[in-house]
């Protein structure tokens, strides 16, 4: 208890007893860990925490916390996470998976999300690869990038994550990286605290079928804070400018935060409730709606 | 390797011993991770040493608690986990699947020389001087560490010349 009569919350708090199976070395680690402080610093126990993952390597992440988790079906993160702030819009609802789960098939369900603004903070382990199936190309892969399945280079364009939740109108846009702990834990404490929905991308390496270039090493060549750089995270077209830059810098902080958050879903949601509330008619007479005078 | 919020400034003795405690044992937790990780991963060499490491960082930790308990009892403390990364605990970027107890080693005798430099660069911030004490007798004690890492490594028999990667195998169409 703190000297304000609040709970106080550890990282360990949001830790499950269940050991991760990622590969050593995996970018996971240091994400799963930044989640826990975040989490910690935000201080809401774990029961009134829902956190919901798609399919992947980094969808397993819900099971090592000791908040509600739903690993999912490939893709369907979102839905999901959005049915759960539907039903109890008091629990702070976290989504997180990888690039493919999120920008491939999933990718359809971003914009919905987007659009609606709901509350809910989307985490994208972003390594460039479907490694959990041994290495295929995934839609930040870049182009010409050789797998197993890829074998004289990709023909395509990479999906820009930031740019594309950007043009979609996310009312906070942020990019982190295992290279820099601190900033990546405060940046999803930072998500979670803003009113609506929040897309946070995490360069997180894959060890085992990830380019060198995309390993810790790699990746601290080219970081860049957008706090270093002067970046106003406020415009949201400059924020644009940057984002471009994806594949070639990696911006570290926040690239947009709305600075006027829009009112939630939930909000127009319960302001729908109230508005109508005063003619609806009560539960054992619904029938009557559909019964001709 | 950082540290979050705290001022060095005007660190007391308390908190000074209670940061020491934190620092050991976020390294113990990490070489925990990694012995459970070697062990998933069929490596129980690199498992062996690190929970080696486990039970050196935990009697180091029990031996700072004594010392807190002994001279400030249960008084709260001001500082927390969420203020400390990686001090002492190797990076998660230093293991790998299949890793040799020498690649272990290395791992982890990086960390001892990480938690060195950063007691050597908090030592110029800190203004009281049982906490400065404290620090250098902190950051002696990684030397020693150090010491006691490197006489593992010679232990080793020297490397075959094969690599880690000779062991991995490389991603296969499915």
């Amino acid at each position: 208890m703190s000297a304000t009569g609040t709970l106080d919350f550890q990282p360990k708090d949001y830790k499950s007893d269940l050991k991760p199976i990622w590969c050593p070395g995996c970018g996971d680690f240091s994400v799963v860990q930044g989640i826990y402080r975040a989490l910690a610093a935000i201080g809401r126990p774990p029961h009134e925490i829902a956190f919901v993952s798609g399919i992947g390597c980094s969808s397993r992440i819900p099971g090592y916390t000791t908040a509600y988790g739903f690993n999912s079906v490939h893709g369907r993160a979102l839905p999901i996470a959005q049915g759960i702030k539907l039903a109890n819009p008091d629990l702070l609802v976290l989504a997180a998976g990888g690039d493919g789960d999120g920008f491939s098939i999933g990718g359809g369900h971003i914009a919905h999300l987007i659009r609606r603004n709901m509350d809910i903070t989307y985490i994208v382990m972003d390594n460039q690869i479907y490694g959990l199936t041994k290495g295929q190309l995934s839609p930040t892969s870049q182009k010409g990038r050789t797998t197993c399945t890829s074998r004289y280079g990709s023909l395509e364009e990479p999906v820009n994550p930031l740019l594309y939740v950007l043009a979609y109108g996310a009312g906070f846009v942020a990019q982190a990286s295992p290279t820099d702990l601190v900033g990546m834990a405060a940046v999803i404490e930072e998500a979670i605290r803003y009113p609506g929905f929040a897309f946070v991308n995490i360069q997180s390496p894959c060890v085992t079928y990830g380019e060198e270039a995309q390993q810790i090493k790699g990746l601290k060549a080219i970081q860049e804070s957008l706090a270093s750089l002067g970046h106003n995270p406020a415009d949201r077209l400059a924020a644009m400018d940057l984002a471009q830059q994806y594949g070639e810098k990696m911006h570290l902080g926040v690239f947009y935060r709305n600075p006027e958050p829009p009112p939630t879903y939930g909000d127009l949601v319960k302001e729908r409730q109230a508005l109508l509330s005063k003619d609806a008619l009560p539960r054992e007479r619904i029938l009557d709606l559909f019964i001709k005078k | 390797m950082a540290t979050r919020g705290i001022d060095y400034a005007n660190l007391s003795l308390k908190d000074a011993l209670d940061l020491a405690i934190l620092i050991e044992d976020e390294a113990q937790e990490r070489y925990e991770e990694f012995a459970v990780q070697m062990d998933q991963h069929r490596t129980p060499e690199a498992a062996k040493f690190f929970r080696y490491m486990v039970e050196n960082e935990a009697k180091h930790g029990r031996e700072l608690s004594a010392r807190r308990v002994a001279r400030f009892g249960s008084a709260p403390s001001a500082v927390s986990r969420t203020m400390i990364y990686d001090i002492e605990a190797p990076d998660y970027d230093a293991a790998r699947a299949f890793m040799s107890a020498r690649k272990a080693m290395e791992a982890a005798l990086a960390s001892e020389v990480k938690a060195h430099a950063f007691f050597v660069s908090a030592l110029p911030t800190l203004q009281d001087a049982e906490v400065r004490a404290l620090f250098e007798e902190l950051r002696d004690e990684e030397l020693e560490h150090q010491q006691l890492v490197q006489a593992e490594l010679y232990k080793l028999r020297p490397e075959s010349g094969l690599s880690d990667d000779d062991f991995v195998d490389e991603p296969a169409a499915q």
